[in-house]
């Protein structure tokens, strides 16, 4: 066998440099022992390198640690991408990446997994600095749950970082049923010390996230999320995120979920005139929440994927699955806008109607007898009234908007303009 | 590897320590100072073994501060390229896997694991051979060859491979 990686032996090395024990004292000692290790070695790799070329072929330098490329050792610029996350002196250039993703499909084809990205607030958790906490809110003080086994509590507070933490109800669950179906990433615009001791509350084992913790440190471009450094095929993963604009690049992977305000300041940085959970001394539903709601989406997507279990998924795209299981929730409606575009523009353009589109509904500009629903915002005009006669719905555009959200048609009565105007007076008190 | 050298070093001290412990003071200073410090040239100061000499002070001008040159005996520990470690897995991934020899950080790549040896994923995340007979997960301790140093200020990181003879899974703490 080549030895590659032929080392001056150590005895030779002893017998040359001064030892400690032996030296005189003056200060040719530790210099001379650099300066003679160094010409050592770079005789050895001089060899070395000569050796490696002609018998080991190019390196295609797959990336780096420490800027040295993992598999020659050689010293490399900062090329690819920076892995920061998994260590902060990994890069991997886009090859690697690729082949990374790539060979990964087996993995997911046999264990019957995908990948979810989940963002931290408003989606899984409420955070709050224990500064920006209202009278009405000391209460939480009290019923805050020990940070030294975190199993089964909602309230942290985590007095080094000043902070209280609030997970959203049916957390646990809701991690527990998606780590059967998913692969998991946190990708949170939080810091990386934020991001860590907020995966020690939803997932103390360690078992659902590993070292997929993404923070803001480890993002490749700021105020900006991406998938370029989950290493999954886009065509395989699945983003939960309470704010659209932070995915530009991503929006088909994306499912929206409603924000989660638990705290009072959570309400205030939203510019909401409600109370927060937490000065009403009420929570989300459990059974019937937010993540509720998602949970059963992602079943659906997940179960649509791997419908054919032979059938090789490199061909199949998740996002094209979760569009499936959208336009299922208004499918066979008909639906007519009046006076809800500005006339200047082109009614199929506005994202209200794409909106409606993407759930499944038919959208029409003018009424005929297989309209279904008028979508308005005051009772008076023609197309509202046409409605009336016909015995069609007429409803507010918030009808749309909760299908949206809730990934489910909702009861047309809840959304008539009646509900609105109520609505809208008791706003204006 | 490990060496034993001579290092001098320039110990700026404050008169408040002047007086019968002098020396005392400027060995503990020096030991606070270099201790576990790196440098390019020689490495991860581990401990510091004696004071060869210390050499006349310098009054500083401008403030009562006076620069002792300081010759001392130390351990220093510097890993080489193509130096057999043993080192203690501490992360496992689908890329390779992380280890540390003290305070060196080592990363293997999976280009640089034997093929026959697979990634599996779960809360244990592991390298296994086809048949099961050898496992490299966390706190296990491998025996594996540098391929590339570098020398921080404060750290130093390796590249290494455990794809020749005789490198690979020396201690399983899974197995009795």
């Amino acid at each position: 066998m080549d030895d590659h990686y032929p080392v001056p032996s150590a005895f030779s090395l002893l017998n040359q440099m001064s030892v400690a024990s032996d030296s005189p004292v003056h200060s040719s000692s530790s210099d001379d022992l650099a300066a003679f290790l160094d010409d050592e070695l770079e005789t050895v790799e001089e060899v070395e390198i000569e050796e490696a070329s002609s018998s080991k072929g190019e390196c295609d330098h797959p990336g780096s640690f420490g800027n040295m490329c993992f598999v020659c050792g050689k010293k490399l610029e900062e090329t690819g991408v920076s892995f920061r996350y998994i260590h902060k002196e990994m890069r991997l250039n886009q090859d690697e990446i690729s082949r990374l993703r790539d060979s990964d499909m087996g993995f997911l084809q046999r264990q019957r997994k995908l990948y979810l990205v989940l963002d931290l607030d408003h989606t899984l958790l409420n955070s709050t600095i224990l500064r920006d906490l209202k009278p009405e809110e000391e209460y939480l003080y009290s019923h805050t749950h020990s940070l030294q086994d975190v199993s089964g509590g909602s309230l942290f507070k985590m007095e080094f970082m000043h902070m209280m933490t609030k997970l959203r109800p049916f957390v646990h669950s809701f991690l527990k049923e998606a780590s059967e179906m998913f692969v998991m990433y946190i990708y949170t615009m939080g810091d990386r010390p934020y991001a860590r001791q907020m995966a020690k509350l939803l997932d103390p084992k360690g078992e659902y996230f590993g070292d997929r913790i993404i923070s803001r440190d480890d993002g490749t471009v700021r105020h900006q999320k991406s998938l370029d450094v989950v290493l999954g095929q886009e065509s395989a993963v699945l983003i939960l995120d309470d704010t659209e604009n932070a995915w530009p690049n991503h929006k088909d992977n994306l499912i929206v979920i409603e924000r989660y305000h638990f705290f009072a300041s959570s309400c205030r940085q939203f510019d909401h005139k409600y109370k927060s959970l937490s000065e009403l001394k009420s929570d989300e539903s459990e059974p019937d929440g937010a993540l509720a709601t998602v949970l059963k989406v992602l079943k659906q997507a997940h179960a649509l994927f791997f419908e054919n279990v032979d059938e090789d998924i490199s061909n199949k795209d998740v996002r094209l699955m979760l569009k499936q299981v959208r336009k299922e929730i208004l499918k066979g409606c008909k639906v007519v806008f009046s006076r809800v575009f500005p006339t200047k523009a082109k009614p199929e353009d506005h994202p209200l109607w794409k909106m409606a589109e993407d759930l499944g509904a038919t959208c029409a500009t003018e009424v005929d007898a297989s309209v279904t629903h008028v979508v308005a915002m005051e009772m008076g005009t023609e197309k509202a009234r046409w409605a009336v006669r016909e015995k069609k719905f007429v409803v507010h555009r918030g009808w749309i908007d909760a299908a949206n959200y809730l990934w489910k048609k909702q009861p047309e009565e809840n959304f008539s303009l009646e509900q609105l105007k109520k609505q809208q007076g008791t706003e204006e008190e | 590897m490990f060496f034993h050298i001579v290092l001098e070093r320039n110990m700026q001290l404050h008169p408040r320590f002047f007086g019968r412990n002098l020396r005392e003071n400027l060995v503990s200073k020096l030991m606070k100072d270099v201790e576990g410090t790196c440098s390019g040239r020689h490495g991860f100061v581990v401990a510091i073994t004696g004071i060869e000499s210390i050499g006349k002070g310098l009054i500083r001008d401008g403030t009562g501060f006076v620069t002792f040159p300081v010759k001392y005996q130390c351990v220093v520990f510097r890993p080489f390229k193509g130096e057999i470690l043993e080192a203690v897995v501490t992360l496992v991934n689908k890329m390779g896997f992380f280890a540390e020899a003290g305070p060196v950080q080592i990363f293997v790549s999976k280009h640089l694991i034997p093929d026959d040896m697979e990634f599996q994923a779960g809360d244990m995340p592991n390298y296994t051979t086809s048949d099961g007979s050898v496992k490299i997960q966390k706190e296990c301790e491998v025996r594996l060859k540098i391929i590339g140093t570098r020398v921080d200020a404060t750290e130093i990181f390796c590249v290494g491979t455990i794809k020749d003879d005789f490198l690979g899974v020396i201690n399983d703490p899974a197995a009795g």
